[in-house]
């Protein structure tokens, strides 16, 4: 199991709905993404930073290892902005305005990712997946993805054991012999894929599989009260952002 | 982020340690896009979804076997992005997949696997986002998977051998999906001298100009793969309609199949 989906499972809010989380969670992201960077996304990453470690009980160090690799690219996207093209300096200057253009787009996207953990963090996928069905996502779509979900895991352990097996056959010390080893790695995860699937499809047509993936989702209504909060607390922030925009900008 | 010996190839001892290595796959992350920009993408990657989806559930009503062959189709797809691949340069990054994908099992289920694998990068691994789906999907499970299957169907018309016709299908998919992800970004954040072309000249020199060595080893990954399937698996990809079906043998049915 990834590491967020682990932590998600066992989240202390692993038995809200997740359409609690979901409101919360990207509601956050939107406004992040809706309100003007300082101080909008300032005070949403704050905010979501405390939920995530406050009352959601996400450890941080978990936490951070899934954060930095959002930011990496962030940095990265966030450095053309500031340079120029053309113009009267040169072909390449400095450009006016670039290091806060680059910084409200860090702060932002900070904020944005922040809210986006809080509901994964919180919300196992298996517990996801199979709602999305009452929210107008086709069945087969729906099972589709909960067959992809389930075998990615398995297949990334088939394929960490034949990179192992490689490797203890020195199938990486030469240029060569790793080219031809990612390629047997890359057909060996078809094959097995596909073998997997035709012995899935064999045993439950033993059990009178008829199209539909039925698993057990945990029962969860949705609170009223913690959806509420969770409106409440939207709409503070984003009125504190109003108030606060004139003063400091 | 776990070294890993490029002697030894230890260091991957986890399902985590390897789909770490999917970060370098280039997607835009959360937030990144303005949101009508992030909506427009959006709109514009919908009727391409929701034609896979169509074709999809069309195929699944037909034939409910087909659920797992899809399904085991993205894992394959996800799995595929986790590998690493030597760049011609020395350097390492990972494969989007797109153009074998969409060779195997064609750009409208292409599509929704592709959705399916964005959205679980976003949210088991936090690469890519959920306001930035829509563009992410039109770069990887729309454009790329279009044009990488358009360059071997083309090549496949004219009677190019099978390999040369992978290998443009890859490197196309691969470079265009960059590309597409530089217009994107450029699009978003023009360059204050120049506009628009000035910011696709930053974002593709930092962005796209890279992958090109990059798109050339996925491109002789992914002949290295179709070979060894070529002698491995002919059934399966005579069902895909990878390979011509022998007559008589090999069924409309069949070939339906996870397509």
């Amino acid at each position: 199991m990834l590491p967020i989906d682990a932590a998600a499972h066992s989240s202390r809010w692993r038995r809200r709905h997740p359409v609690d989380k979901a409101v919360l969670g990207f509601g956050l992201t939107v406004l992040a993404i809706s309100l003007p960077p300082w101080p909008g996304a300032a005070l949403v990453l704050v905010t979501a930073l405390a939920v995530l470690l406050g009352p959601a009980g996400v450890p941080g160090r978990g936490l951070w290892r899934a954060y930095r690799v959002p930011l990496g690219f962030c940095v990265t996207g966030a450095l053309p902005l500031l340079v120029q093209v053309g113009g009267p300096g040169g072909f390449l200057t400095a450009a006016e305005g670039g290091p806060v253009r680059a910084g409200e787009l860090l702060l932002r996207t900070s904020a944005a990712t922040l809210g986006v953990l809080l509901f994964a963090f919180t919300t196992p996928m298996s517990d996801l997946l199979p709602r999305l069905v009452r929210a107008g996502v086709p069945a087969p779509v729906v099972d589709v993805a909960l067959v992809t979900y389930r075998m990615s895991f398995l297949l990334l352990d088939s394929v960490r054991r034949v990179r192992q097996a490689q490797a203890a056959r020195l199938g990486h010390t030469g240029r060569a012999a790793a080219w031809r080893s990612l390629g047997g790695l890359g057909a060996t995860a078809f094959v097995r894929a596909f073998d997997r699937a035709a012995r899935l499809q064999s045993g439950l047509a033993g059990r009178g599989y008829d199209g539909t993936l039925r698993v057990l989702v945990p029962e969860a209504r949705v609170s009223v009260r913690f959806t509420a909060a969770s409106v409440a607390l939207l709409a503070a922030l984003a009125g504190l952002t109003l108030v606060l925009e004139g003063p400091l900008s | 982020m776990v070294p890993v010996s490029q002697e030894t190839g230890q260091g991957a001892s986890s399902i985590h340690e390897v789909l770490e290595r999917v970060c370098r796959v280039m997607h835009i992350a959360e937030g990144f896009l303005p949101p009508a920009h992030a909506i427009a993408w959006g709109a514009a990657s919908a009727p391409f979804v929701v034609h896979g989806v169509r074709s999809l559930t069309r195929e699944v009503r037909e034939h409910p076997e087909s659920t797992l062959l899809l399904g085991a189709s993205g894992a394959f797809t996800f799995v595929l992005s986790a590998l690493k691949l030597p760049s011609v340069t020395g350097s390492c990054s990972h494969p989007t997949g797109t153009g074998l994908g969409a060779i195997l099992f064609r750009p409208p289920v292409m599509a929704v696997l592709g959705t399916i694998t964005l959205l679980f990068q976003a949210l088991l691994l936090a690469h890519g986002g959920l306001t930035t789906l829509g563009a992410n999907v039109f770069s990887m499970a729309v454009v790329g998977p279009w044009a990488g299957y358009g360059a071997y169907r083309l090549l496949r018309h004219y009677d190019v051998p099978l390999m040369v016709t992978v290998f443009c299908g890859a490197f196309v998919a691969d470079l265009s999906t960059y590309c597409v992800t530089s217009v994107q970004l450029a699009l978003a954040f023009p360059d204050p001298g120049s506009g628009f072309l000035g910011a696709l000249g930053k974002f593709g020199s930092v962005f796209a100009v890279t992958q090109i060595p990059l798109a050339v080893s996925e491109g002789l990954l992914t002949v290295i793969v179709m070979r060894l399937l070529v002698q491995s698996s002919k059934g399966e990809l005579t069902r895909l309609g990878v390979l011509p079906a022998k007559s008589g043998t090999t069924g409309a049915k069949e070939q339906a199949v996870a397509r």
